[in-house]
């Protein structure tokens, strides 16, 4: 067995668009992750005990089910409801609400973290909770959560691939309807091995250097 | 005027204030000088609302800070000095000086940033006003706090220990700087272990003990054998202090 490029050729664009399709939903479903475990954390964290239920209710249950039954239940359960979503908007809402869950979790023990005396010497000042949150709370949590929300996000990459699972095909789709199409399996999953590589990686990068420019000045020593 | 009437604080089952009784008037500077654990920092907190009373209250030029629509007029005339500085850290000197003056005052950015470098240049620190807490020294970082308070242009500042976790050269840095406030006629209730210091820029002197105000004197009587040091407490505080 030899790595024959070359078989892949007529296929190139396929799995290009396969690799922009995959891009598109990380890049909505990370926003989306992101604010939602935002929101998520600050319920965690409110004073209200309903709100704190509520939300722990909501990370355990995504956190304790396995990705493809939420995914199957999103897209093929709520049509019995009546609910139609189609197979993109599924995969980012699905990989949001999951991803959600886990990113609260990080940026939740960045708010945890916070001085309490910073709380105080704010609220000494005369802020308002919505400052004091939007303005101190909210950015001192997002910096020292940003590296375990990037581990948080770079998994959500990997699990989109199960979204070939409702006929979205992104790149593990286009890639398994390429190899049974060429009968190539080993080149074409070789390929897919260093798209999400890459793709990963950008995305481990990005973090890297906007832990770095977000906490410049905070500590001496940036790592 | 400050003024704090039969103030009780219980925390479980220790009684941390029990019955303080204390006026502060406006240009006037009292210190509350007491061994640890005995309210000094409690009353503090108890003025500034960060802790809830439990008996008494406490109104600040006529505001109850038990009575959360008051507490809000009551915090901007009072301004708090902690003693490990509380910084915003992910601002520098300057983000922290202007933040209350912009989202509280509704001062205009500009005029804002103004006042914190005009203000953050009277504490020495006109060079290092871009610089973020974790680049400033200790007393450096206090010097910011107490600009940060005095931004508010409040009534009263309120300084809890703010010298105690400072080397003495810092700590002579910023005793500097409230030895000019107190001759600038700033009302200050001033919370300290500096005896000396306490003694050379204080009006009046305040003992705390066991939660209960021992003496409340004019500053000269306090030291006198016959004012604070007639009391046992005060005098084997002062002696004990002293030695150290």
């Amino acid at each position: 067995m030899q790595l024959d490029l070359s078989v892949l050729a007529p296929h190139a664009g396929f799995l290009w668009r396969g690799a922009i399709l995959t891009a598109e939903v990380c890049g909505l479903a990370i926003l989306g992750s992101v604010v939602l475990g935002a929101l998520v954390a600050i319920a965690r964290t409110a004073s209200s005990r309903w709100l704190r239920g509520l939300a722990a209710v909501y990370v355990d249950l995504f956190r304790n089910v396995p990705f493809l039954v939420q995914l199957f239940f999103f897209y093929y359960g709520l049509p019995e409801l009546g609910i139609y979503i189609d197979a993109f908007t599924t995969g980012v809402l699905a990989l949001s609400i999951a991803g959600g869950a886990y990113a609260s979790d990080a940026i939740r023990s960045g708010i945890l973290a916070i001085d309490p005396g910073i709380i105080e010497a704010a609220e000494v000042s005369g802020l308002s909770r919505r400052v004091i949150f939007t303005r101190i709370v909210l950015p001192i949590a997002l910096r020292t959560s940003i590296r375990p929300l990037g581990s948080v996000l770079i998994n959500m990459i990997l699990t989109s691939s199960i979204l070939s699972a409702i006929t979205l095909n992104e790149l593990t789709g286009s890639g398994r309807i390429v190899a049974s199409d060429t009968f190539r399996p080993f080149e074409v999953y070789a390929v897919l091995l260093v798209a999400y590589a890459a793709l990963t990686w950008t995305v481990s990068l990005a973090v890297n250097l906007l832990h770095r420019r977000m906490n410049r000045g905070i500590t001496q020593a940036v790592a | 005027m400050l003024a704090i009437e039969k103030v009780r604080k219980v925390f479980g089952a220790t009684t941390v204030l029990d019955g303080v009784e204390l006026v502060v008037e406006p240009g006037e500077v009292v210190s509350i000088l007491g061994s640890s654990g005995s309210g000094k920092s409690t009353l503090i907190r108890c003025i500034n609302g960060l802790e809830r009373l439990d008996g008494g209250r406490i109104t600040v030029d006529g505001f109850n800070v038990s009575k959360p629509r008051e507490l809000a007029e009551a915090r901007k005339r009072s301004g708090t000095v902690f003693q490990l500085f509380n910084l915003y850290p992910h601002m520098t000197a300057v983000g922290n000086v202007m933040l209350a003056p912009v989202e509280v005052l509704k001062l205009p950015k500009k005029e804002a940033e103004a006042r914190a470098r005009r203000i953050l240049d009277s504490v020495g620190l006109g060079p290092r006003a871009d610089a973020y807490p974790a680049q400033l020294s200790g007393g450096q970082r206090q010097r910011v706090g107490l600009a940060r308070a005095l931004a508010m242009e409040p009534r009263y500042l309120l300084l809890d220990e703010v010298t105690s976790a400072l080397d003495p050269e810092m700590t002579a840095e910023v005793l500097g700087i409230l030895a000019e406030l107190a001759r600038s006629g700033t009302t200050m209730l001033f919370v300290t272990h500096e005896i000396e210091f306490a003694r050379r820029i204080s009006n009046r002197i305040v003992f705390l003990d066991g939660g209960r105000l021992v003496v409340d004197l004019p500053t000269a009587a306090f030291f006198s054998a016959a004012g604070g040091m007639a009391h046992p407490r005060i005098a084997q505080f002062l002696s004990k202090m002293q030695k150290d």
